[in-house]
């Protein structure tokens, strides 16, 4: 069990790209932290320093109180799940999950005793005799965790352990791994580019783009209060509409205008009189496709914020129906009740709930009201 | 239609295949045939001879020279096989790591591959001969100032130096290949686990590239025992016959030594203990490799 530091991280490749830009932080004892982000933003190679399976160019990295800098792998007290497993393909199940106890002198029948509980515990007694070859992608991915559990690891470090398995049994793996967090009761640092998976796992989601932390925050927190337009697009799915609008004064009162529809923003919303700066100015609204009401009774409560709406195309997903469409002349998606489905190239009256609005800055695209 | 591109590619196919079954039938399975027939008469190269049955094969085991260049050839592919596997080995690991100039280096020690045998004996004559003692010389060494092929004593080691320097090419270019065959998150799995140097090597590696160690130990054992080009050209099998191998000695006595049939039953001999041993090798390592 232990917390990590990460201060001032940085990770230049022999080639001279700079991948990993001064990280900063603090990985709390027992925590579940999701490394998320799009392809190639430097989440695996912040993984693999934590592992100590790449160097670390500048910064520095603690496990516990212990500054692991220049700390074999072997010796950081943690244990890693691969993406593609990485099993020993010429050992058997269980010397697979012994092999490393064997090599830390760990004696037999202690070794024997941990496989066999976590064996138990993964649902692989049946398949201790087989060689990795002999298993399915889902047996192969428990294997590879049982080897990290007999370890009994400070922090359990897992690189997109799921991107290999199908739909269905990565649902279902998703569980048992988070299952597996509260049994074990240590840090667990995961990585993954599925926002749905760091939404429905992480204790905390730490949200990285081009090797600089975007936001660290917890999923509900990401989902309603995200920082950036990066963080609001990236999660949440459909993605968050963003639709490039202007703010006009009147006395107190701030609008925002789009398509000839004129939307005031809720005073409460307001903090600091943020807004007196952006009179005048061009902002991107964020609006996310479940803040769109198509019902009579939301319609009729807020005459003012009523914005035409022509439909493109629906796509049923079962309780609720995805509706496309363009607002002037920019693409929006929004949800709706399947029994309110629109017909497609129908032009419809929706009222947008203001409450629930996001303002960002053009410029910096920071977030300026949420 | 289907019928028509059939026939096209079945006559293609026999177009392809025929020639080459009858040369290999004409130039290799008739003279194995021809020389079976031979070793059972008396034949001396030239003129008349008679069938003397198995004759030959009996002389054959009595035969002290033969005898002896069992004992050497045996000794010199295995003292061989073990030295150009290692040192293979050790080249392979080492032009797998991340170096420099990895593929300008990789080029470099397979280049002795393309030269022939032949070439390679009068190359290593010409410098244990004049460079190798006159170094010793220079450095004054007493051991060094005497050409090793001068004495029966290190004459076998000079010829283990020269084959064993040019079969490393194809053998590190083997082991290359296997190592490239291990994934390398397997490796960081090792890491992790705590597998590092020799332990990587002996719990990992070695297990993972078994099926390329098989090749090369078979590889190996068949071609120096076969060993020939650089006994003509190093040695010409000697001093005092000290370096005669079968092959050598099957050439030298049948060919110019009038004794045609005779060495063509010492032919036969061989090419039965030959494939023994390779199929004995196969199915031992293969029982030793991992089924992956
Ligand atoms: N060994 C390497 N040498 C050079 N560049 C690398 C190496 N490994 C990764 N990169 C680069 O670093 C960036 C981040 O890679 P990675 O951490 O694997 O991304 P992610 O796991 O988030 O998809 C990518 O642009 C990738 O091309
Ligand atoms: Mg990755």
């Amino acid at each position: 069990m232990a917390s990590i530091s990460i201060r001032n991280l940085n990770k230049t490749y022999p080639d001279g790209v700079e991948v990993i830009d001064g990280l900063n932080l603090e990985i709390k004892d027992k925590e579940f932290i999701v490394l998320v982000g799009p392809s190639g933003c430097g989440k695996s190679t912040t993984l693999r320093m934590i592992a100590g399976l790449e160097d670390i160019t500048g910064g520095e990295l603690a496990i516990g109180d212990r500054v692991v800098n220049d700390v074999q792998p072997k010796d950081r007290d943690i244990a890693m799940v691969f993406q593609n497993y990485a099993l020993y393909p010429h050992m058997t199940v269980y010397k697979n999950m012994a092999f490393g106890l064997e090599l830390k002198k760990v004696p037999k029948d202690e070794i024997d005793q941990k496989i066999k509980e976590a064996a138990k515990v993964l649902d692989l007694e049946k398949y201790l005799n087989r060689k990795p070859k002999a298993l399915s992608g889902g047996q192969r991915q428990r294997v590879a965790l049982g080897r990290a559990m007999v370890r009994n690891p400070a922090v359990f470090l897992l690189d997109e352990p799921l991107s290999n398995l199908d739909a269905k049994l990565r649902t279902q793996m998703r569980t048992e791994i988070s299952k597996l967090h509260r049994k074990l009761q240590t840090t667990f640092v995961y990585v993954t580019h599925d926002q749905t998976e760091a939404m429905t796992m992480g204790d905390r989601i730490v949200v990285l783009k081009d090797g600089k932390i975007q936001q660290v925050d917890t999923p509900e927190n990401l989902y309603n209060k995200p920082a950036n337009i990066f963080v609001a697009g990236f999660i949440g799915s459909p993605q968050m509409n963003f639709i490039n609008s202007k703010v006009t004064q009147e006395g107190s009162k701030y609008f925002i205008k789009i398509d000839g529809c004129t939307l005031e923003i809720p005073a409460g919303k307001n903090k600091n009189d943020i807004l007196s700066k952006y009179a005048g100015k061009e902002v991107v609204v964020g609006i996310r496709p479940e803040d769109f009401h198509l019902d009579q009774a939301f319609i009729e409560m807020a005459p003012k914020s009523l914005i035409d709406v022509k439909i493109d195309l629906t796509e049923m997903m079962g309780a609720e129906v995805y509706c496309y469409g363009k607002i002037d002349d920019e693409a929006i998606i929004f949800r709706a009740p399947s029994r309110f489905r629109p017909k497609e190239q129908e032009e419809i009256v929706v009222a947008i709930d203001v409450n629930k609005i996001h303002l960002f800055d053009k410029e910096t695209t920071e977030s300026i009201i949420i | 239609m289907k019928d028509k591109l059939n026939s096209n590619r079945s006559r293609t196919f026999l177009a392809i295949t025929i020639p080459i079954v009858i040369l290999f039938f004409v130039f290799n399975t008739m003279a194995v045939i021809q020389g079976f027939g031979y070793s059972l008469t008396n034949f001396k190269g030239f003129g008349g001879y008679d069938f003397v049955g198995l004759r030959n094969y009996i002389d054959l085991f009595s035969d002290e020279r033969i005898i002896n260049s069992y004992i050497f050839t045996f000794g010199f592919a295995i003292i061989c096989t073990i030295l150009v596997n290692i040192i293979s080995l050790v080249l392979a690991l080492g032009l797998s790591s991340k170096i420099r100039a990895q593929g300008a280096l990789r080029a470099i020690y397979f280049l002795p591959n393309i030269l022939g045998g032949l070439v390679i004996g009068y190359v290593f004559n010409f410098f244990f001969t004049y460079i190798l003692p006159g170094i010793g010389e220079a450095i004054n060494s007493g051991a060094l100032s005497n050409s090793l092929l001068a004495s029966p004593k290190t004459a076998w080691f000079a010829l283990v130096i020269t084959v064993a320097w040019q079969a490393v090419a194809l053998n590190t270019l083997i082991y290359i290949s296997g190592l490239q065959t291990v994934p390398e998150d397997v490796y960081e799995a090792g890491a992790i686990d705590g597998a590092v140097g020799f332990k990587k090597f002996k719990n990992i590696t070695f297990p993972l590239i078994m099926p390329f160690f098989t090749i090369n130990m078979v590889l190996c054992m068949k071609n120096f025992l076969m060993v020939f080009d650089q006994v003509v050209s190093l040695t010409g099998g000697g001093p005092a016959r000290s370096t005669e191998s079968i092959s050598f000695l099957i050439y030298s006595g049948g060919l110019s030594g009038g004794a045609f049939g005779y060495q063509s039953a010492n032919a036969v001999i061989f090419f039965v203990v030959i494939v023994t041993i390779s199929i004995f090798q196969l199915r031992f390592l293969n029982s030793k490799e991992e089924q992956l």
